[in-house]
């Protein structure tokens, strides 16, 4: 006799696999829409994730931008604010050294000379100044600060000008001083340039510039000989006194293109750490939505998913319970 | 005559009615158990001196499909074999991390880029090297972990390996015991189903650890053979030899001598490519992890591990060291040398020089590892050198991956893509190995018990019961008849 039969634990196999299935579905749709990560990321990308990786990369990458170009910054506009001072301290006085020689008495030299060594000191103090604990003119040698006291300097130029009876001999042993190696180069304290920071992928600032600049240095130069006079070079000899305060100024107004020049290769510097900044923060954003487009799961579609699965969960507990009802046993009683 | 031998039929229909009764409660009882195959009476007419003389049994069969039974089994051990491999690889995995998880190996990288970046930038920081350093120590502890975890699982396997082999031999030295008792029962002619189901299922379950063939012998014996050809019971049964290992680490191979392979009645046999006869079940997964699938995801990791430990030990890189002297990674402390590059990753470890906490100083990451003195602390060239040293693109001395020029995040990108897809791939085998044996069960399932057939297969033997015992009735009465005629 030719059977037709179909087990019984046919139909229980199949209505558990399909149930199982099911609820894997469900909790795997239920997982995204909480959490917006997909349950398997390398699935959803072919099992090539470099591309992913790189985006990740890049962000922390930007992160790291971000703080460096920020120091660059800190570190460029103290560096811009000390010459912005140091420029203001000059126009205070240039005028008034120009016109030396027309001075009616020999006292008003001394004036002008006391002033000028007050601000020689105010020099030095925007030259050592500090930004987040690092000395903003000392190339590398960040922890300390580029210059020392002014009355040492002016003591250094006082010996460098012993036995000068010109206003002439003075101006040219002062600025011999400050361009030798043994001279102002020795007592800057600070180290070689700093290296360029980093601030965008691929792109550096440069942040070479120290107190032993150019600019800084003539205008130092400028200031010390008039200071000089102020601790009795050349006392006793009102002409020679009012031509070095003369030369003085000369030297601050030809010094004022250097300073002006050196500010805008700083402020060069600024707008390039900017721009970079304002790149990297548009970057971020179009990275980051490449990201969620790569790596995050649209809450809709899981959303979809999750409601279909539970509809379909919902019909099979309902074909069970009916199936499983459909036994010749319950109709023999 | 006629009389009598029409009681007596009625007798046999009784009794063999009574006997299918027997069976079919049997069946019924039996519905969910596995292994079980229905049994059915088999009958014919008697024949006593010429004629009929009722019904007799001819004996009890099991319905069984051969053919689908010797299918299913070589499924199953497919899928013992597929889900092995897929889940070590997916294990693998899941150790080096998603590229979206905080510490997976990916993640540590781009940290520590991130760390030698912001050094660059404020090279006088305490606080900022100490990052580098931080994350230099966390990416070569990603490195020792994934390398922990991979020979974690080697170890796993050669401790599943002997289990099962354990369960083969005992179950193989049962399957001679019942041999003997089906020889014994058989020849006395008893109903020895029973014994035919408990077989089965012995079978099956060597055949999930190996793939066997049975080959049906005179009187209700068998003979096992594996699909690759060694033979595992006929009349005796085969004994396998194996010894676990208690530590597992990189260096250890099969090849070397380190670790066990399998041996069938003393004589070794081969636990992988063509020639061996164990591969296609769980045993052949386990032997193909522990010394295949483990071992070239380690070569992998060290591949990787050997290039970082190059690019920062490069000549030149940092001008304060001795030539071949160990860079920011080292192995286990010294210098890497080529010779050593298998479990490299699980030695790989931070310069002490550079590490405080190990006698060193931070300062030596910006001034260089071998840098006595600290020098000006703005000095971030050595930085530099090192955040270059990890995105150049370098050609690869390792031949683990195909040869090419890569960045270090490249290389990484490439061991993460490698590891998820061989596990995509391990996990598409799978689920198609899966669904044979579900397919195979079904049908199975399909020819397994029906309650609703054997209770129709009831009515009709309650009815055939009813009319045997209304024709002995019947016999009686007219015997009745007979005896009052006389009387």
């Amino acid at each position: 006799m030719t059977r037709v039969s179909l087990g019984d634990a046919s139909l229980t196999n199949m209505l558990s696999r399909q149930s199982a299935a099911l609820r894997t579905a469900v909790q795997q749709a239920a997982n995204e829409v909480a959490t917006g990560r997909r349950t398997d990321l390398a699935q959803s990308l072919r099992g090539d994730v470099s591309p992913l990786l790189a985006v990740d990369a890049s962000l922390k990458r930007l992160e790291a931008y971000k703080a460096t170009a920020g120091d660059a910054a800190f570190q460029t506009a103290a560096q811009q604010a000390a010459l912005t001072g140091l420029s203001g301290l000059a126009e205070g006085i240039t005028t008034t050294l120009l016109g030396s020689r027309d001075f009616p008495t020999p006292v008003q030299v001394d004036a002008v000379a006391a002033d000028a060594r007050g601000r020689l000191a105010s020099a030095f103090g925007l030259l050592n100044s500090q930004a987040s604990g690092r000395a903003v003119f000392s190339g590398q040698a960040t922890d300390t600060v580029p210059l020392g006291s002014s009355d040492d300097l002016l003591a250094a130029l006082e010996t460098a000008a012993t036995g000068a009876t010109t206003a002439g001999q003075v101006a040219a042993a002062v600025i011999n001083w400050f361009a030798s190696p043994a001279g102002y180069e020795t007592f800057y304290q600070g180290g070689a340039a700093l290296n360029p920071a980093p601030i965008a992928p691929g792109e550096e600032a440069e942040l070479a510039t120290t107190a032993l600049d150019p600019a800084i240095r003539d205008t130092l130069a400028s200031f010390a000989m008039a200071a000089l006079l102020d601790r009795g070079m050349l006392v006793g000899n009102a002409e020679e006194r009012s031509i070095l305060a003369q030369r003085a100024g000369q030297g601050l107004l030809t010094s004022e293109d250097r300073r002006i020049t050196l500010s805008a290769r700083i402020g060069t510097v600024e707008a390039q750490i900017e721009s970079a900044r304002t790149r990297n923060g548009a970057e971020e954003t179009a990275l980051g939505i490449l990201r969620s487009e790569t790596g995050s799961v649209d809450p809709y579609d899981a959303g979809t998913r999750l409601e279909t699965a539970r509809s379909q969960l919902e019909a099979l507990y309902l074909v069970t319970a009916r199936v499983s009802r459909l036994s010749l046993v319950e109709f023999l009683r | 005559m006629s009389i009598t031998s029409a009681l007596s039929s009625a007798l046999t229909g009784l009794s063999v009615t009574s006997r299918q009764a027997e069976i079919l409660s049997s069946n019924v009882a039996n519905a969910t158990t596995p292994g079980y195959a229905r049994r059915e009476l088999g009958l014919r007419s008697a024949v006593l001196a010429g004629s009929g003389q009722g019904v007799a049994i001819t004996g009890v069969t099991r319905s069984l499909d051969r053919a689908l039974l010797a299918e299913r089994r070589l499924a199953q051990a497919g899928d013992g074999d597929r889900s092995l491999r897929g889940a070590f690889l997916d294990r693998v995995e899941k150790k080096l991390g998603s590229p979206d998880e905080p510490g997976s190996l990916a993640t540590r990288l781009a940290v520590f880029d991130q760390s030698l970046i912001e050094a660059r930038g404020r090279p006088e920081s305490q606080a900022r090297l100490q990052t580098v350093l931080s994350a230099a120590r966390s990416l070569a502890d990603g490195f020792n972990t994934v390398t922990d975890d991979i020979q974690a699982a080697r170890g796993t396997a050669d401790r599943q390996i002997a289990e099962q082999v354990g369960r083969l031999n005992s179950t193989l030295s049962r399957l001679q015991g019942l041999n003997a008792e089906l020889r014994s029962f058989s020849g006395a002619g008893r109903d020895v189903s029973a014994l035919l189901d408990e077989r089965q299922r012995l079978v099956d379950s060597i055949s999930a650890i190996i793939p066997v063939r049975e080959v049906p012998r005179e009187h209700d014996q068998i003979a096992l053979f594996t699909v690759g050809g060694a033979s595992l019971l006929e009349g005796t049964a085969a004994v396998f030899g194996f010894t676990a290992v208690n530590t597992i680490t990189a260096e250890t191979t099969q090849a070397l001598g380190g670790l066990s392979g399998i041996t069938i009645n003393g004589a070794p046999y081969a636990t992988a490519g063509p020639t061996s006869p164990i591969l296609g079940g769980s045993l052949g997964g386990l032997f193909a992890v522990r010394d295949e699938l483990a071992v070239q995801a380690q070569d992998k990791l060290d591949a990787v591990a050997r290039d970082l430990v190059e690019r920062f030990s490069a000549a030149g890189l940092d001008p304060t060291l001795a030539p071949g002297a160990p860079g920011l990674f080292t192995d286990a402390g010294g210098a890497f040398v080529a010779l050593d590059e298998i479990g490299l990753a699980g030695r790989l470890s931070a310069n002490p020089a550079a590490d405080p906490a190990q006698g060193g100083a931070l300062f030596r990451l910006r001034d260089g590892l071998g840098a006595a003195t600290e020098g000006p602390p703005g000095n971030g060239t050595l930085l530099a050198a090192l955040q270059s040293a990890l995105t150049e693109a370098n050609p690869l001395s390792s031949t683990s991956f195909t040869a090419g020029i890569r960045s270090f995040q490249g290389l990484a990108a490439d061991l993460h893509s490698d590891a998820s897809a061989q596990r995509l791939s391990a996990q598409a085998d799978q689920s198609f190995a899966a669904a044979r044996l579900t397919a195979l069960t079904d049908l199975e399932a399909q020819n397994g018990i029906d309650t609703d057939q054997e209770m129709q297969a009831l009515l009709v033997i309650e009815k055939n019961y009813a009319a045997n015992a209304k024709v002995i009735q019947s016999v009686q009465d007219m015997i009745d008849i007979l005896i009052r005629l006389g009387a």
